[in-house]
């Protein structure tokens, strides 16, 4: 039975989660956390996607993949503050990640053509010497046609 | 969303991926939209916004015109089914 408290409760919980432990919980984890059947869980976190919009799973499975702009999974987009680091899903989540959490930091990427490294430093809340393209493919009307590609 | 080093790699890359070109700018824009875009999801109370609420994030970026809509008509809210857009 759908309890929008309850999953409200499981997002900020999920988010929270990866601020602290720089991954994302596991469906038994968040189980335990909550005192709730494993089953719940999944079936909380499949409306957290399909009518909140506020996560996406692996397909196939209930294992969280993103909860953006973090990303449980490793990706091109490596942000680092001080001892932590987390993967964003793409230059814009990487960025977004120390932005929503007012950190000073750096986002390690590579050019997709060059294979030149690329690091993103943010310092006193600002961009430091900012270099390089941004460059969106998708649309903005297509972005969750595909998430992953986007 | 990808870095470059710079729009000739953008160029390069499309062609190699024979991909068509989308939209470029800089990294000082990306941080303002990034610092708008996501500030609210440590808010207990968050809840998704609205097609125009994220209409409106982009526009005060300055990102405006056909790419950017959210929609194809983005003046209407219930055109929008879940997932739809980001």
């Amino acid at each position: 039975m759908s309890n929008p408290i309850l999953d409200s409760e499981i997002r900020l919980w999920v988010y929270q989660y990866f601020v602290d432990a720089c991954g994302a919980p596991s469906p038994i984890e968040i189980a335990a956390n909550f005192r709730l059947p494993p089953v719940q869980v999944e079936h909380a976190l499949h409306r957290l996607q399909t009518e909140a919009d506020a996560l996406v799973r692996i397909p196939g499975s209930s294992y969280i993949w993103m909860a953006e702009p973090f990303s449980a999974v490793p990706t091109s987009f490596l942000v680092r503050s001080g001892a932590r680091q987390w993967w964003g899903n793409c230059i814009w989540d990487g960025l977004a990640i120390l932005a929503l959490l007012c950190l000073d930091g750096t986002v390690s990427t590579a050019c997709p053509f060059s294979g030149q490294p690329l690091l993103v430093t943010v310092a006193d809340g600002a961009l430091v010497n900012p270099r390089g393209v941004v460059h969106f493919v998708v649309p903005a009307r297509d972005w969750w046609r595909d998430i992953g590609f986007t | 969303m990808l870095l470059f080093r710079s729009e000739e790699d953008v160029e390069a890359w499309c062609e190699h991926r024979q991909i068509a070109r989308g939209a470029t700018f800089d990294l000082a824009r990306l941080w303002r939209l990034a610092s708008a875009w996501y500030d609210d999801r440590l808010d207990p109370n968050w809840r998704r916004r609205t097609v125009l609420e994220r209409q409106a994030i982009l526009e005060s970026v300055g990102l405006g015109g056909p790419f950017w809509r959210l929609t194809d008509s983005p003046r209407s809210e219930r055109s929008i089914t879940p997932g739809s857009d980001a």
